[in-house]
């Protein structure tokens, strides 16, 4: 193999010294070298690895000043000097690696190359994790400088545990990096993560419009994305294993979501629960003022004696309680309201607890449904994810753009909680889950009330690793997300980001010229810090292969909302094409929606060989309208009235 | 052995029964100049007479710049005569769209000293070529190391026309020398050559004439003279003013021109005038001798310093 001739030479001074961890070369000034590159330094029985992390370019003269007497005052004079001044290219590099590594001594002053695929490797300690035996390498794009495309891999067990885990990405919104970053390395970890390690699954919250809605779609990509993921060993193709839920739309049939096209039907399911399901979570409902210790101690009775169960209350009625749902619970609390408006004033305890604590218990959880109406209903349907059924290389998209903000915090709080359950039991299908979570910034700021959400974000953070649940998130502003959850990430992305965001103190450690080259990264690159990466590294990765938001709306257009009587026979439709909408008309003329609904999920749920009947037993038999009689109704005393005629 | 360093002859030195020593004189890096008047012959008119140059413009091809260097100290003493280490070095750059590269480049260690002094150091192998002092007279330290002196900048003017002969045996462009082309007649004969001196120790006038050529205003140059004498070989030179004078210094801006004693010269005075008001920039700062110092020959000096 031809040996590369040197690029630069490391320069030391007083002012400018070679220290273990920094040095500085000069090179010609038409060098490939620019920020980020990584060098490699040979001499004195010792190889050194860099990364440029700063640029100087300066000539000899002394001041300005003299550039204009030179010129005479006139800038087209300066421009017409017919010798170029001498001028000098400096970069300042910090220190990757040193081979030996002990002892550990400032880096010689010695020639300077361009790194090549095998120095990258070494410099970037890949070569503790990259064995043929046992590899644990997951691709993350590639180092790109001087016509050089080295691969770049992450450790797994770095990136999805035990040793580190969690990885975060941050990056101006609008330009796609963040979500095309996040599944290009979804799919390089489906496609890489070792045998050996166990199974993985992600479960993934699409919080803005449709950008996770078709992961399972093929996109088109570019001849250079192709040749970047064979650069990386990888196959551009989507994901094979996605099943998405939504919450319905308020009106209970229509999903609140924009994957609605019929041709993608088959694996999108709704997502929708009842009272128990949200029970549990009622912390995630109230704020902090909300839940005092009595507050809570009422939930936890609601809990523990009342929901689910058979409660009986002679006080309050005969017949026992079997509150199943949001209907059934708001009949036991008007029973409580009865019972105490009949015993009178002073009565303003029920079973040591005080109507007040009662009444905000209950007023709050009523609110639920209408907050979270489409995600919760109140007549006993359920619809979860599959738990305990997770695939290996499955993925579950949880679509919440759609719903209110109250309802997403539901859903994050107990999908994590549920993950976590099962990891806990190892009973959840697969032994790694990755938690997609964009708009982290929302979920867990660095400041505001502290939210349940946000506690439980900590929580995975920083005790996720050690049951196999790891969190990927993104967001738009780093400084502005609790600092505990971000620096919990072993792995940190950035794309590119704003200035302002790159002004504040966290980004203190990168030097000017990395900040600025961060303010301008171009679509598709990435800076990355790993444990094994003593300083972040610049990679571009490929395009994924599936179709983006946009993309995804566009070839598969949302069906639009449907008529009542549309929707479900469309929901009968899809379990058997032979029903008709005139059957279904027929069916529904004159029923309650509340009890169409009701009639409907337990079709869908009980999936029968004749979907129509089953749905026509459920809705019974039709009631008659009876219409009330039109007699006169006799005043309760005769007045006369002066106005009659 | 490759040439030694100063210290490793001190070293030598003391093992060869010399006294060593370490002192480097003042100006050691320069070459040294007599102050005096040189008669001129006139060329382009009877009398001095000033012309206006026009309007700068730069040399449209190739051109190359040559310099040399020499720095010096003294190692020990053999009995009271120095004995002293120097080092000389010429180099030519030659600038090729707007960049300078180095194209030729000499260097050499030297050491200077009475044959005895000479001789007791051959032994260590010190790898310097020698140069003797005359040994005709007593040894008397002072006026020895005048004569190292003599002796160095002969020595560096040998190179220099070395150097700047080997460049324009290969190159058909114009070489700018920083100093006189009368040291060499092959050098004073070539059309393709400039010496620009920014020293005026030597100075062509006398009385009013020399009055008023100090006084030469910016952007002028004299009518063409010739500097008349036997220890030089003939060349054409005038006076060129590159700044203006007027509230520093009679000197400020000033340099001394010499080219090829031929009629083309006379003839391309004017045309050479505004090439050299080109080069004026970029200035040659820091250096404190900018507003006679053409950025070229700087830069072949600063170049031949970093390398020594």
């Amino acid at each position: 193999m031809p040996v590369s001739p040197p690029i630069g030479r490391v320069v030391a001074t007083e002012l400018k010294p070679s220290t273990p961890h920094q040095f500085h070369f000069w090179t010609a000034l038409e060098s490939a070298v620019g920020i980020g590159a990584i060098v490699r330094v040979e001499g004195a029985g010792r190889r050194v690895f860099g990364i440029v992390t700063d640029g100087f370019a300066y000539s000899d003269l002394q001041t300005p000043m003299h550039d204009v007497i030179g010129a005479e005052g006139d800038p087209a004079g300066a421009a017409a000097a017919p010798t170029d001044r001498t001028e000098i290219r400096l970069y300042t590099a910090a220190v990757l690696r040193q081979i030996p590594e002990e002892p550990l001594q400032p880096v010689p002053i010695a020639s300077v190359f361009l790194a090549e695929d095998a120095d990258v490797v070494t410099a970037l300690r890949m070569d503790a994790f990259i064995r043929p035996e046992a590899s644990t390498g997951i691709p993350v794009g590639v180092y790109t400088a001087a016509g050089l495309e080295a691969p770049v891999y992450l450790d797994a067990d770095f990136l999805l545990g035990p040793e580190a885990a969690h990885l975060n990405i941050t990056g101006v919104s609008g330009l796609a990096t963040k979500t095309s970053a996040i599944e290009f390395l979804l799919s390089s970890i489906f496609q890489k993560f070792p045998a050996q390690k166990g199974s993985v699954a992600a479960v993934c919250f699409n919080v803005k419009g449709p950008d996770l809605c078709f992961l399972d779609q093929p996109g088109a990509i570019g001849a250079d994305d192709r040749r970047l993921h064979a650069r990386l060993g990888l196959e551009p193709r989507p994901f094979a294993d996605v099943r998405y839920y939504a919450p319905y739309k308020a009106d209970g049939l229509n999903l609140n979501t924009l994957r609605t096209h019929p041709s993608l039907a088959a694996n999108t399911e709704p997502l929708v629960w009842g009272l128990r399901e949200v029970l549990d979570y009622a912390e995630v409902l109230l704020n902090r003022d909300d839940v005092d210790a009595k507050a809570g101690a009422f939930i936890d009775f609601l809990e523990d004696r009342v929901v689910g169960r058979s409660f009986e209350d002679p006080q309050l009625r005969d017949a026992p309680f079997e509150v199943q749902t949001f209907a059934d619970l708001e009949e036991f609390f008007r029973a409580i309201f009865d019972f105490m408006e009949a015993l009178g004033r002073g009565s303003e305890i029920w079973r040591t607890h005080h109507m007040a604590t009662i009444r905000k218990v209950r007023n709050r959880l009523g609110n639920i449904t209408t907050r979270a109406k489409g995600l919760v209903t109140d007549d006993g349907e359920v619809n979860d994810l599959h738990w305990g059924q997770f695939t290996d290389r499955s993925i579950q998209v949880i679509d919440v753009a759609g719903i209110d903000p109250l309802a997403q915090d539901l859903v994050f709080a107990r999908v994590v909680s549920k993950l976590r359950e099962h990891l806990e039991r190892r009973d959840l299908g697969v032994d790694h889950v990755v938690v997609v979570v964009d708009e982290l910034n929302k979920y867990a700021p660095s400041e505001g009330p502290d939210t349940y959400v946000r506690r439980m974000l900590l929580d995975l953070s920083e005790r996720g690793r050690y049951l196999g649940l790891v969190l990927f998130s993104a967001q738009q502003f780093r400084s502005q997300v609790l600092r505990r959850v971000v620096g919990n990430a072993g792995t940190a992305v950035f794309g590119r980001m704003d200035m302002d965001e790159l002004a504040m103190p966290g980004y203190a450690t990168l030097s000017p010229a990395t900040r600025a080259k961060l303010s301008a990264l171009p679509k598709g690159e990435l800076m990355v810090r790993h444990p094994h990466f003593t300083q972040p590294i610049f990679v571009r990765f490929p395009r994924p292969a599936v179709l983006t938001g946009r993309e995804g709306v566009e070839q598969f257009p949302p069906a639009p909302d449907l008529p009542f009587a549309r929707a479900v026979w469309s929901h009968l439709h899809a379990l058997d094409p032979r029903v008709t909408t005139t059957e279904v008309e027929d069916l529904l003329e004159g029923r309650r929606e509340a009890d169409v609904r009701q009639a409907l999920h337990a079709t869908r749920r009980a999936r029968p060989d004749k979907p129509l009947g089953y749905f026509s037993r459920l809705l019974g038999r039709r009631v008659a309208g009876v219409e009330p009689p039109r007699g006169t109704v006799r005043p309760l005393r005769p007045v006369d009235d002066p106005y009659r005629p | 052995m490759s040439a030694g360093t100063a210290a490793q002859l001190r070293k030598a030195a003391a093992a060869c029964g010399l006294t060593p020593a370490s002192w480097v004189p003042e100006a050691s890096d320069g070459r040294a100049e007599q102050a005096t008047f040189r008669p001129v012959r006139l060329i382009e008119a009877d009398a001095l007479g000033f012309l206006p140059v026009g309007l700068a413009r730069p040399w449209p091809g190739p051109v190359a710049f040559l310099d040399g260097v020499q720095r010096y100290q003294i190692v020990a003493y053999a009995g009271v005569s120095p004995v002293v280490w120097a080092e000389i070095a010429a180099a030519v750059r030659e600038r090729v769209g707007r960049r300078l590269r180095t194209v030729e480049e000499r260097r050499r260690r030297v050491l200077v000293g009475r044959p005895e002094a000479l001789a007791a150091l051959r032994g260590t192998d010190h790898g310097c070529e020698e140069a003797a002092l005359p040994s005709d007279e007593p040894p008397h330290p002072i006026r020895d190391f005048t004569l190292v002196r003599r002796t160095v900048d002969a020595e560096r003017g040998r190179l220099e026309v070395e150097v700047g002969h080997r460049y324009r045996m290969a190159s058909p462009h114009w070489l700018v020398v920083d100093g006189s082309l009368a040291q060499s007649p092959q050098w004073a004969a070539d059309q393709r050559m400039l010496g620009v001196m920014k020293s005026h120790a030597s100075l062509p006038f006398t009385g009013t004439d020399l009055e008023r050529y100090l006084r030469l205003p910016a952007g002028f140059r004299t009518t063409v003279f010739s500097p008349a004498g036997d220890e030089v070989a003939p060349v054409y030179s005038w006076a060129l003013r590159l700044w203006p004078w007027e509230g520093r210094d009679l000197f400020h801006g000033l340099i001394r021109v010499e080219a090829a004693p031929t009629d083309e010269t006379v003839a391309q005075a004017g045309e050479i005038c505004r090439w050299l008001l080109a080069e004026r920039v970029p200035v040659s700062t820091p250096d404190p001798r900018w507003d006679r110092l053409l950025y070229g020959i700087y830069a072949v000096e600063e170049f031949l310093k970093a390398r020594g």
